[in-house]
C-alpha cells in the first residue's frame, strides 16, 4: 500500500451562469489523474494557475467530493473514511485565511490543537517548539491581525504540525511571499522532509519544485503531462536551446507564423515595460536566428541572444508555452 | 464513540467557549450590542411601566429578556457556521477530526451565555437606577429554568445554523422568524389570546416552554410538579433538536463538499 494512491481522479465544478435564463456551466478542473506517493516522499504537483492543483489537494484532504475515480490516503478512502484520514493528515492552503485574526498566535495554536484532540499538556509543550521552528517565538502573544502575510503562512505551518501528522498537504505554501519569506518556508519544508514526513506540495514555480521535490507531476488543465524526478524532467529540453528576441510590439499573426516554423518548438512571450521578450525554443540554436528575423520583418527588434535551456524552459515546454 | 473522546469534546467546547467570548470582547460593535443596547431597552421598559406594580415589572423584564435571548439565538448562533465561512476558517475546521457540531455547540453556548449575562447586568443596573425591586419569587427554580433555557436554545441554535447555511436567503428567514416566535412563545403576553390552531406550533418551540418556566418561577412560587412540565418539555425538545441537528450537519457538510461551498470564496 502506498501512502497516497490516486486513480483516475476527476472533479467537475458546476456553476450557474446567466441571470434570467439559468444555464449550468461545467468546468473540468481535474480530468482523470493517477499517481502514487511513497512513504516519506516529498512529491510535487507543478502547474500554472487554474491547472487543478488546489482542487486535487482539497479532494485528498476530504474537503471536496470527487466526481469520479478514487483516492486513498494510508489505505482509507477520501469519501467513505474521511474521519480516519482527518486525524492523520495536516494541510495548509496558501494564503492568509483560515486563522482567527482576533486571537493571538498562541491562542490559535491552542485552539486548533484541541480540535485535533492533542492532550492539553502536550500542547503547551509543543507550541513553543513549533513557534521556534517557524521563527515566531517572540511574536506568539500578538494578535494574528498584526502579522505579515509570511508570518500568517508560517503560523499555518505550525498549526498543521500540532498533532504530528504522518502526511502533509501543502498547497502553494510560498504563494504571495517575497523571496526571503519564500526561502524561510522552503527551509522549514526541508526540515520536515528530514523528519521523514510524507509531503505533497503544490507550486507554480519550477525552481521550487526542483529545489524541494523528489518527484514532480506537471499538471495542466487537469491532466498530468509529465511525472518524473526533476533531473529527468530537465531532459525534456536538453536537446533545445532558447533564442531570446527583444521586440517592440509584435502582432499575433506573426507570432503564429513563428510558432508554425518547422524548427520552432515552443514560443512564449514575456511582457516587459515597453517591449516584449520572445523565448523561442529550437533545436537549431543560433542557426535559427536568420529565419526568425526574416519572419519578424517590419517589427522593431532589439537584442537577440541564445542561451542554454533552464528548468523554467522545461516547464514552459510541458505546459505548451502558456506561462 | 471511542473512550476519552467525550473528554476531548468537552475540552473543545470549553476552549471554543473561551475563545469565542475573547474574540467578541474585542469587537466594539458587538460590545455595544450586548451591553449598551439591553441597558437602553431595560431603562426604557422600566420607565414606560411607571408604577404598575412589581408583578408586571418582573413579567416584562423576563419577557423582554427572552426576546433578547431569542435574537441572539437567531442572529448570532444562527450565523455561527456562515461566519466561519466568511473568515475562511470553516474549511480548516471541517478538515479536522472534531465534528463541526461540537464546535458550533461551544460557539452557541458562548453567544447565549453572553447575551444572558449582559441582560442580567443591564436589568440589575436599571433597577438600581430607578429603584424598582426586581425580586424573583422562586430563585432556585428560576436558576434551574435559566440553565434549561440556555441548553435547549443552544440545541435549537444548532438546527438554525445548519438551516441557514443551507439557505442562500438567510436574512429573510431570520427576519421572518424574529417576531412570530416572540408571539408564539408567549414572551410578552400569554398565548391563550392567540387562535387555537397556533398552539401546537408553540408546543414544539423550546422558547415557549422557556417562557412558561421563567415566568412561572419569577412571578410566583410554583410547586415542583407544575414546573417540571416545562422543564421536561425543554429537555425533550433539546434532545430532539440535537438529533435533528446531527442529521442536518451530515447532510449540510456532504452537500458543501459536493458543491464546493466550504471555502466561501
Ligand atoms: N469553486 C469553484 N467553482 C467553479 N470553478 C472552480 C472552483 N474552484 C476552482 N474552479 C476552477 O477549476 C479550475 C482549477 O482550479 P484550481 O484547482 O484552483 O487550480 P490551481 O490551484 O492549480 O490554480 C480553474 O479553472 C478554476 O477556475
Ligand atoms: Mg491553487
Amino acid at each position: 500500500m502506498n501512502t497516497i494512491e490516486v486513480k483516475e481522479l476527476r472533479r467537475i465544478y458546476k456553476t450557474n451562469i446567466g441571470v434570467i435564463r439559468r444555464k449550468v456551466k461545467e468546468i473540468v478542473a481535474v480530468d482523470g489523474i493517477t499517481f502514487d506517493v511513497n512513504r516519506g516522499e516529498l512529491f510535487g504537483l507543478l502547474g500554472p494557475n487554474g491547472a487543478g492543483k488546489t482542487t486535487m489537494i482539497k479532494m485528498l484532504t476530504t474537503l471536496l467530493i470527487p466526481t469520479g475515480g478514487t483516492a486513498k490516503i494510508l489505505g482509507y478512502d477520501v469519501v467513505d473514511q474521511a474521519n480516519e484520514i482527518r486525524s492523520r493528515i495536516g494541510f495548509i492552503f496558501g494564503g492568509e485565511r483560515g486563522l482567527y485574526w482576533r486571537l493571538s498566535g498562541i491562542d490559535n495554536l491552542r485552539y486548533f490543537a484541541s480540535l485535533y484532540h492533542v492532550d492539553p499538556e502536550v500542547t503547551m509543550k509543543r507550541i513553543p517548539q513549533l513557534l521556534e521552528l517557524v521563527g515566531l517565538s517572540d511574536r506568539g502573544e500578538e494578535k494574528v491581525e498584526g502579522y505579515s502575510r509570511g508570518m500568517k503562512q508560517r503560523l499555518h505551518i505550525a498549526r498543521t504540525l500540532l498533532h504530528d501528522p504522518e502526511i502533509l498537504f501543502l498547497d502553494e505554501p510560498t504563494m504571495g511571499l517575497d523571496p526571503v519569506g519564500g526561502r524561510e518556508i522552503r527551509q522549514v519544508i526541508r526540515d520536515l522532509q528530514s523528519e521523514k514526513k510524507t509531503i505533497l506540495l503544490t507550486t507554480h514555480y519550477m525552481f521550487e519544485a526542483d529545489a524541494l521535490c523528489e518527484r514532480v507531476a506537471v499538471i495542466d488543465q487537469g491532466r498530468i503531462v509529465a511525472l518524473d524526478t526533476p533531473e529527468a524532467l530537465k531532459q525534456v529540453v536538453s536537446d533545445l536551446s532558447v533564442i531570446e528576441i527583444e521586440v517592440f510590439g509584435v502582432p499575433e499573426e506573426i507570432l503564429n507564423q513563428i510558432r508554425n516554423l518547422p524548427f520552432v518548438d515552443t514560443v512564449s512571450v514575456e511582457d516587459l515595460d515597453q517591449k516584449q521578450a520572445l523565448h523561442v525554443h529550437s533545436a537549431k540554436g543560433s542557426e535559427a536566428i536568420p529565419p526568425l528575423l526574416s519572419a519578424l520583418e517590419g517589427v522593431r527588434v532589439g537584442k537577440v541572444t541564445v542561451r542554454e535551456p533552464t528548468l523554467e524552459d522545461a516547464y514552459v515546454r510541458l505546459v505548451g508555452g502558456k506561462v | 464513540m471511542k473512550p476519552g473522546m467525550m473528554k476531548a469534546y468537552v475540552h473543545v467546547i470549553k476552549l471554543t467557549f473561551i475563545f469565542t467570548l475573547k474574540q467578541s470582547m474585542t469587537d466594539a460593535f458587538i460590545l455595544f450590542g450586548i451591553f449598551v443596547q439591553p441597558l437602553l431597552i431595560a431603562i426604557m421598559a422600566l420607565f414606560i411601566l411607571g408604577d404598575q406594580g412589581d408583578g408586571l415589572v418582573i413579567f416584562i423584564v423576563v419577557g423582554s429578556g427572552l426576546t433578547g435571548l431569542w435574537d441572539s439565538v437567531l442572529f448570532q448562533s444562527g450565523n455561527s457556521i456562515t461566519r466561519e465561512r466568511w473568515t475562511g476558517t470553516l474549511e480548516a475546521l471541517v478538515g479536522m477530526p472534531t465534528p463541526l457540531a461540537v464546535i458550533v455547540f461551544g460557539k452557541n453556548l458562548a453567544f447565549v451565555t453572553q447575551s444572558l449575562s449582559s441582560m442580567i447586568v443591564a436589568y440589575a443596573f436599571a433597577s438600581i437606577i430607578f429603584g424598582y425591586p426586581l425580586s424573583i419569587e422562586a430563585p432556585t427554580l428560576f436558576i434551574i429554568s435559566v440553565v434549561m433555557t440556555v441548553l435547549s436554545l443552544v440545541c435549537l441554535g444548532l438546527v438554525l445554523a445548519t438551516l441557514f447555511v443551507l439557505n442562500p436567503d438567510v436574512q429573510r428567514w431570520q427576519n421572518g422568524l424574529e417576531f412570530p416566535v416572540f408571539i408564539l412563545a408567549g414572551f410578552l403576553f400569554p398565548i391563550a389570546i392567540l387562535p387555537q390552531w397556533t398552539t401546537p406550533l408553540s408546543y414544539i418551540l423550546a422558547p415557549y416552554w422557556a417562557a412558561v418556566a421563567l415566568h412561572m418561577s419569577s412571578g410566583g412560587k410554583p410547586d415542583i410538579l407544575e414546573i417540571s412540565v416545562p422543564w421536561a418539555m425543554m429537555a425533550l425538545l433539546g434532545v430532539l433538536y440535537l438529533f435533528l441537528a446531527f442529521w442536518l450537519f451530515r447532510k449540510m457538510l456532504f452537500k458543501a463538499r459536493v458543491d464546493a461551498t466550504l471555502s466561501g470564496q
